[in-house]
Parts: C-alpha cells; sequence; structure tokens
C-alpha cells in the first residue's frame, strides 16, 4: 500500500456545501424527515392525552371499575353440639342500578314503593339523580319472592347480582349468642364476630363457594328451646319486665343454653341495635342478691373459720356505720351455719362474712373470678362493679349479695366451682374436649360436697326457699335470691331481681341452671309476692323438668314403681 | 429442496396442526370446566337452601307442638323401674 492510498481524502470546504445541499434536496431524505416529524407529533399527541388523563381522573370511570367490586365475605355454618343447623350463608339477588340509563326518577320510585315499603323514597330519588355514577346499590338481601316482584315491574336500568347472606333459619333462638352480620356478611356481634376475629372469612364476588370446617357450638338446641320458652311463659305468667337464664355443664364450663328476653332476631338489625334487648347473661351486671351466700357459707366452710353445725347468734341485727342489717324472716333463735344457709339469712352470713376478713374475703372474690374482667366467645362480658372501698358495710352486703353487681355467666361460672367438686371453670360456647385439663381448685372437694347437700335440702326439705324448683327423680338443689333493684333514692322495694341457682343431679351435680326474673309482680300465679321461691324457682323446675331427659340424665328410681 | 429442509417444513406444519388441536381441546376442556363448575356452584346453592329449609322446618318451637298433640312428653321418673331383686323387671304394660 502506497503513502497515498493511506492518506485521508482531502474535501474541499465547497465540495461538503454542495454535498449537504444535494442531501437536502433529496427526495427520499426528505420523505424520512416527514415520517419522522409526524410519528413525533402523533406519539406527542398521544403522550398528551396519556399526561391529560392521568392528571385529571373522570368521575365516570373511577365509579365503572370500583363499585361493581362489592362483595361479600364466605362465613362457615355454625351449628349445634348436636350437629344441628344455627346459621348458613345462602345466595340471595341484590338489587343495584346503573343511574345512567335510569328513566323517570319519579315513576320508578312510585312503582318500587309498594313492592320495597321500607325503602326510603328521598334516599332512593338522591342515589337515582347522582347521573356520573354507573353503580349504586339500591337494597341488599331481597327474598327471591320480593325479586321476581322488581324483575316483573321491567325497570331499565336496574339488575341483579347474587351475594351471599346469612341465614338464620331458627329465628330468634340463640339470637344473642349468635350475634349478627353487616350487610357485608362480615361479623358485627357474638359468635359471628368471634369467626371473624380467630378463623377469618374470605372475600367472594357472589358465587357460593366452600366455606371451610363448621363451627361446632356447645349449645343443645333441644336445651336452648326449653329453657327460652320457659322463660317466656315466665315473663307473661309473673308479669315481668324480663328474664334471663343459662345452662352449664359444671365440670367443662361449656353453655348449653343462653337465653336473655326480650330476644333478638340476628337477621334484624333494628332488634339487634336495640338496647332494650340487650343480652343481661353478659351484657349487664346485676346484684343477684342470696344467692350469693351459696358463695360466702363456701368460703367459710373452706377456710375453716366455721363447719356446718357451728352456731351463730342471728338474733340481733348487725350494724355498720349508718346501717342496720336485719333478715326479712327472722327466725328468732341462733342458728347453725346450715340453718343461714337454708334460712337465707343475711345477718348470719354478715357475720360468717366478717369472721373471715377483709383481705380473706376479697382474696376469696378474686380466686372466683368476680373481680376480674371476663370474655367469652360471645364477645367481652361487662365488668363487675366493685364496691369503691371494701369496709364493714360491704363486707356484710357483699356476703349476702348485694354492693357487688356481676354478670350472671361470671357468677355461673364461679357456682360451677362449688359444686363440681371445687374445680375452676371457664365459660365458653365452644364445644369442649372431654380429656381437657381440670381448672385450678377453688375449694376442697369436702367443701364443695357439703354445700351440694345444702343445695339439695334446700329444695327438697320442707321449709326450703326452693321446694318449687323440685322435680321428681332429678336430685335438684338450689338457692333463692330476691335482690331489690337501684332506683332514684335507693333500693326499690316492689321492684327486684328474682334469681334462682339450681344444679342437678346433687348425687353428682353435672349440669347448673341459674334463672334471673326482672321486675315480676306479685299477682295470683306468685301467691301475691315477689320472692325468687315463688317465681324463680318453679321456673328453675320446669326448665329442668324438660332439659334433663335431653342431656341424658336418669331420673333417680327413688319414686318409681318397682314391682317385686 | 433438501429433503432434510422438506422433513423440517413437514414436520412444523404437523407440529403447528397438533398444537392448534391441542389448543382446541384445551379450550373445550376448559369451558366443560367452567360448565360443570357452575352447575356445582348451583347445586352447592341449592344443598345451602335447602338446608337452611329443612332446619327452619325442623325448628323446635315448630316441632314441639305436634309430638305433644302426639301425646309425646319429656321422660319423667315414672317412666322408668328398678330391676327388681331377682333380676326380674316388669313393668305395668308388661304385666298387663
Amino acid at each position: 500500500m502506497t503513502g497515498a492510498a493511506k492518506r485521508k481524502p482531502q474535501t474541499h470546504p465547497s465540495d461538503t456545501d454542495l454535498s449537504q445541499g444535494e442531501a437536502k434536496r433529496s427526495p427520499a431524505a426528505l420523505r424520512t424527515r416527514l415520517v419522522m416529524l409526524g410519528m413525533t407529533v402523533l406519539f406527542s399527541c398521544v403522550a398528551g392525552q396519556l399526561a391529560r388523563l392521568a392528571a385529571s381522573p373522570s368521575p365516570e370511570m373511577v365509579a365503572a371499575i370500583t363499585e361493581p367490586m362489592a362483595r361479600s365475605y364466605v362465613r362457615p355454618d355454625i351449628l349445634d353440639r348436636g350437629g344441628r343447623l344455627l346459621a348458613t350463608d345462602i345466595e340471595m339477588p341484590s338489587l343495584f342500578a346503573d343511574p345512567s340509563q335510569v328513566q323517570g326518577i319519579d315513576d320508578v320510585t312510585e312503582r318500587l314503593g309498594p313492592v320495597l315499603p321500607d325503602l326510603q323514597q328521598g334516599e332512593l330519588r338522591r342515589l337515582l339523580a347522582s347521573r356520573d355514577r354507573r353503580f349504586v346499590w339500591i337494597r341488599r338481601g331481597i327474598a327471591p319472592k320480593v325479586a321476581q316482584q322488581i324483575h316483573d315491574l321491567g325497570l331499565p336500568g336496574f339488575d341483579f347480582r347474587m351475594e351471599l347472606r346469612r341465614a338464620y333459619p331458627l329465628e330468634r333462638l340463640a339470637g344473642h349468642v349468635l350475634g349478627s352480620v353487616n350487610v357485608d356478611n362480615r361479623g358485627s356481634s357474638g359468635i359471628e364476630r368471634t369467626i371473624d376475629e380467630t378463623i377469618g372469612v374470605e372475600p367472594t364476588l357472589g358465587a357460593p363457594s366452600n366455606a371451610g370446617v363448621p363451627v361446632r357450638l356447645s349449645i343443645d338446641l333441644g336445651a336452648q328451646h326449653s329453657l327460652e320458652d320457659e322463660l317466656a311463659s315466665a315473663m307473661v305468667r309473673y308479669e315481668s319486665k324480663g328474664a334471663a337464664g343459662l345452662v352449664m355443664d359444671v365440670r367443662t364450663g361449656e353453655i348449653l343454653a343462653s337465653s336473655s328476653l326480650p330476644g333478638q332476631d340476628p337477621a334484624r338489625a333494628s332488634e339487634v341495635l336495640d338496647p332494650g334487648r340487650l343480652d343481661k347473661i353478659q351484657g349487664g351486671t346485676y346484684e343477684l342478691g342470696s344467692i350469693f351466700k351459696t358463695l360466702t357459707v363456701a368460703m367459710a366452710l373452706d377456710s375453716g373459720k366455721a363447719k356446718l353445725d357451728t352456731v351463730l347468734d342471728v338474733t340481733k341485727p348487725l350494724t355498720a356505720g349508718k346501717y342496720t342489717i336485719k333478715d326479712f324472716h327472722p327466725v328468732g333463735r341462733p342458728l347453725t351455719v346450715s340453718e343461714v344457709f337454708l334460712h337465707s339469712s343475711n345477718v348470719g352470713s354478715g357475720m360468717l362474712a366478717l369472721a373471715e376478713g377483709v383481705e380473706a374475703q376479697k382474696a376469696f372474690l378474686a380466686k372466683l373470678g368476680l373481680m376480674r374482667e371476663m370474655r367469652t366467645e360471645v364477645g367481652p362480658v361487662a365488668a363487675p362493679q366493685l364496691p369503691k372501698q371494701f369496709g364493714r358495710a360491704e363486707q356484710i352486703t357483699v356476703a349476702y349479695g348485694h354492693g357487688l353487681a356481676v354478670a350472671p355467666i361470671q357468677f355461673a361460672a364461679a357456682a360451677a366451682a362449688m359444686v363440681n367438686g371445687g374445680r375452676a371453670v371457664t365459660p365458653t360456647y365452644f364445644r369442649r374436649r372431654s380429656d381437657a385439663p381440670p381448672g385450678n381448685r377453688i375449694i376442697s372437694a369436702e367443701t364443695s360436697r357439703s354445700l351440694c347437700g345444702l343445695l339439695r335440702r334446700n329444695v327438697s326439705e320442707r321449709g326450703g326457699t326452693g321446694l318449687r324448683a323440685d322435680v321428681p327423680g332429678f336430685r335438684v338443689g338450689g338457692k333463692t335470691g330476691t335482690a331489690e333493684m337501684p332506683g332514684r333514692g335507693g333500693y326499690q322495694e316492689k321492684s327486684v331481681v328474682s334469681s334462682f341457682l339450681a344444679a342437678f343431679p346433687m348425687d353428682d351435680p353435672q349440669y347448673l341452671v341459674l334463672i334471673l326474673i326482672f321486675e315480676p309482680k306479685g299477682n295470683s300465679e306468685s301467691g301475691g309476692e315477689v320472692l325468687a321461691g315463688r317465681n324463680a324457682a318453679p321456673t328453675a323446675g320446669r326448665v329442668i323438668t324438660r332439659i334433663a331427659p335431653l342431656l341424658g340424665v336418669k331420673p333417680d328410681g327413688d319414686v318409681a314403681t318397682v314391682l317385686p | 429442496m433438501h429433503p432434510l429442509t422438506v422433513s423440517a417444513a413437514f414436520m412444523a406444519i404437523s407440529s403447528a396442526f397438533l398444537l392448534y388441536g391441542l389448543s382446541y381441546d384445551t379450550k373445550q376442556l376448559e369451558a366443560r370446566v367452567a360448565a360443570q363448575e357452575r352447575k356445582a356452584d348451583i347445586a352447592r346453592s341449592d344443598i345451602a337452601v335447602l338446608k337452611a329449609e329443612r332446619a327452619h322446618l325442623g325448628r323446635p318451637d315448630r316441632i314441639e307442638p305436634l309430638a305433644r298433640a302426639q301425646g309425646l312428653v319429656p321422660l319423667t321418673d315414672k317412666q322408668l323401674v328398678n330391676q327388681g331383686p331377682a333380676g326380674e323387671i316388669r313393668t305395668g304394660a308388661i304385666s298387663r
């Protein structure tokens, strides 16, 4: 290769200008540039439009994309302890509208009115007038028959979407226990809420799907119905303002039945939210009266400060500051501890508490779980109302069931330990394994046996306050309590809570029954009295008559016909 | 044309047909599965309604009056007897 060949060719400036001028004039290059320009303009337009859309989102688009995504939740079935259905999910139509397609709002509102009478017409007009929306719910969870009526109206812009809704086929039965769900089928109270919080629920767009393992409760459907039926009869019979009761397995703490009247239908939101239908079993606290003496006598016997035959001079009233405590039906002679229980002596109970001492009494109540807040699967239990100071007066009044207000379920748990051999139980609405370890010891087995004997005597012996609770063959034991209700200016003599604590069969207690009747009237049915022995005790007897066979308790043969 | 090229072209065309067939079958199967799932959903929905209806019809406040009308009552102590000393059980009904 020569040096000339290696040399870079030299171009004259005038030659370069010439070649550029030629290129500019070339039609191919011109076309290329035009296409590039066109594409640039085109893509700039697209980018500009995207930027405009991003900067100013259209409300119509938001409505169209987000609103139809409303979904309900799949819930497991709820069964009683025998596998009988208490709650389930079923598909139901929900009515929605596309306001932009609705014609003649006034006409539509007028035609829908008779089919959905509880629909607020003003609210419907407002919803249908929002033309910028493409989806508004009109009514969720409509009965199929009503949905057909709406369909037959042929209204343009209206349609149905199938959604899962909660059904309670037994209506009000165990309504307080089951609780309720909201419009999206999510639990808002009771067991339904606990299912959301513990097991969890899955969202769905309407199609039914596998909801998982059913939740099995400790409730026994037969016992629940019997309890509710007898409480409803008692409300009528004794003209009371309310009634409540529960049945508990004293060894496991399982609640077999729990009812508070007036009851609530879980499917009716208006009833669920009505404060007059409060669950009295765990939503309210009450001074329960003389059924508390069961605990006081247990405390005295267990500490060894008294025995069943220890004699107490109850002939004189007790004094505490300005207060004087005396018996409603004084016997007029000293009483043994057994007689204090059987005659329901306030003075005797107060003396037992005073002999025990403030700290020991408080410690015993704490050991029973009556001084702290409790929670069950149905929700938090109303916190106990404790006396502000625990002096002599409070010691005496608490001993006979005043001055300390607790929820009935909390008292029932404490009372169960008194008859089950002395072991603590935790109330539960879920089935508990039969091999679950026993609770802590609260009182000795001997004290528990002594109490069982006293409770049985109170029902079986002539003069016992619980005589009307006896059920032949089922060895019922129990204690009555009649507590005046607090009101303006102190306690109301005529306004009482009658209670009866029962257990059966007393030779080996298995079940506890607690009955409360709120503000009963003294009428011909109760011999003109409001005492628990005349209303709560016979109600407990009726309940036990019905539930004992259902729960598998064999009647004793003490009165059965035995042929030689 | 080279035989290898011909066979490769043949294989390619065959594979295309095969894949098309597979894809078509898959879509058909998917459609059948979807139809079966729809049927299962409907059946599940029907079962849920039937279960709820059965529970509603069998609710205790409906059954109890019917049972009582038939003369049925809760078990009482009078319906049981204790075994006699000689192991002989006789009730009023049997002795009649």
